[in-house]
């Protein structure tokens, strides 16, 4: 399996957040994970970049346990809820960070900037500060800026939270282009239960710290517990 | 009243403020260069570059003073802005924050004076008392738990997830601060900066009491000349005391607040 989390625990305090919690993860792949607020979610994630230590478990990335790698060393990018784009650096420069982090030649730095701002849809914002983007530009920048060191994975924890509907629907199609494009492997967590769908090869469904994946997503729609019964009732019962 | 008389009338009133704010200064550089000035002469009966000629090569030693002082600030501004900018990062961040924040409010409830009063016993036993180094040891006392208080606000949780996410694209400590925490904090930096130094500049009670009158800084010589009814010389070492910080005042504006991301 490309991305393994073995029975992770943790715990801040009296609080279980994250309790003996296991996921797989192929190659390429885009795993949902929906949950509540507090549910542990971000704890997840965090574990898996490196953030945050667990009390227990291990985490292994294509067989290679991540426990003694810090989270510069484990090419496994954590995308917040905000695009956190750095203020002092214009679009071209921020998607380049990655890039100049790792010295790339200057030409190779060019190329690939202008390549990822075609993919994103922004030539025409390289050279405007993050203040002059509207939100859903931020965002693009924030998956431009990650994607072009070629992470091994994408964990990104409400991406589209703070967007409105439209500009959220239409950054959820960019993403399932790009991540196809890119081929990616990704962590797509969110308490919204459309996104969930619409965003995962996979969901997974994440309560008071234990994760359940489901093995399809007719068994997902079909539990109770996921909310999609009930969501379904009450359009039902609008008509 | 119609727009251009409101408009008149504003333009006056800030003409006056601007000349009271100014006359102080105007002043003082009049009383340095005069000579003679007895009541009721409204201007002094003699003008004279003496005074400003003392500054080098005369027994005053305003010269040195001058070149102790901005040393002095420099230094103290220097280490205590780099040193509050780190220190300020783990307070923030840690658990127990709010009691580390309240022991650098210490100082300044108590009063830098009484601080250094309290304190003088350990100085005078580790030989600091009357010493430049002293004297610094003891602004340090006051300017670094202000940096301190500064800077804690600096460091929020927007700011602990972009050193995170730098750390995930693959950047090390050194990129993070170098390369985004540095140049973010530059507008806050440099404002510290200039403040600490605005400190260290004018402070007289800490290094009156910890320098023991042989640490003559430039604000210890106004006072000097202010007690010997020297008021030429009072003039001229208070026109040398505000030049730096209107210096400081320009270049803030030039270059921090316009600039400040």
């Amino acid at each position: 399996m490309f991305l393994e989390a073995k029975n992770i625990n943790k715990g801040f305090g009296a609080e279980k957040v994250l309790d003996d919690l296991s996921l797989q993860l192929a190659e390429h792949e885009m795993l949902s994970i929906l949950g509540r607020s507090g549910s542990g979610k971000t704890t997840l994630l965090k574990i898996l970049a490196g953030l945050e230590s667990p009390d227990k478990g291990m985490v292994l990335l294509q067989g290679q346990d991540m426990g003694p790698l810090p989270p510069n060393r484990r090419n496994i990018v954590y995308l917040y809820q905000e695009p956190l784009l750095f203020p002092h650096l214009n679009v071209f420069e921020n998607i380049a960070f990655g890039l100049r982090l790792r010295k790339a030649p200057e030409g190779a730095v060019q190329k690939r900037v202008a390549e990822m701002l075609a993919n994103l849809e922004l030539p025409e914002q390289a050279r405007k500060m993050p203040h002059q983007l509207s939100g859903g530009q931020r965002q693009r920048v924030a998956f431009g800026r990650a994607l072009i060191i070629n992470p091994k994975v994408l964990l990104l924890d409400e991406p589209f939270g703070a967007l409105d509907a439209e500009t959220r629907a239409s950054m959820q199609q960019l993403l399932k282009r790009i991540a196809k494009a890119f081929a990616i492997t990704a962590l797509f967590v969110t308490h919204g239960l459309k996104e969930a769908l619409i965003m995962g090869d996979r969901i997974g469904l994440m309560q008071q710290g234990e994760l359940k994946v489901y093995d399809s997503k007719k068994a997902f729609i079909e539990d109770v517990e996921t909310g999609v019964q009930a969501e379904m009732d009450f359009w039902r019962e609008i008509e | 009243m119609s727009i251009e008389e409101q408009k008149s009338q504003i333009n006056g009133i800030s003409l006056i403020l601007i000349a009271v704010i100014l006359f102080p200064f105007a002043f003082l550089l009049m009383l340095s260069l005069g000579r003679r000035w007895a009541y009721p002469m409204l201007l002094p009966a003699e003008w004279t570059l003496d005074n400003w000629q003392a500054i080098w090569g005369g027994q005053a030693g305003l010269g040195e003073s001058l070149l102790l002082s901005l040393a002095l600030s420099l230094s103290i501004a220097t280490i205590a802005t780099a040193g509050s900018f780190w220190v300020s990062k783990q307070v923030a961040y840690h658990r127990n924050r709010q009691r580390w924040l309240v022991l650098a409010y210490l100082p300044y409830v108590f009063a830098p004076v009484i601080l250094a009063a309290c304190l003088q016993y350990f100085f005078i036993r580790w030989g600091l008392s009357g010493k430049l180094g002293g004297v610094a040891i003891a602004q340090l006392f006051i300017t670094f738990p202000y940096g301190l208080i500064f800077f804690t606000s600096f460091w929020t949780e927007r700011m602990l997830s972009l050193e995170q996410l730098i750390a995930t694209l693959g950047g090390n400590t050194w990129q993070a601060y170098t390369k985004v925490l540095l140049p973010v904090a530059k507008g806050p930096i440099l404002t510290c900066f200039f403040q600490l130094f605005l400190i260290s500049w004018f402070e007289y009670g800490l290094t009156a009491l910890i320098g023991v009158g042989k640490v003559q800084t430039l604000t210890l010589k106004v006072f000097q000349y202010i007690n010997e009814a020297n008021l030429f010389f009072a003039a001229l070492a208070s026109c040398l005391l505000v030049m730096p910080p209107i210096v400081l005042l320009w270049l803030n504006r030039r270059y921090v607040f316009s600039k400040v991301i």
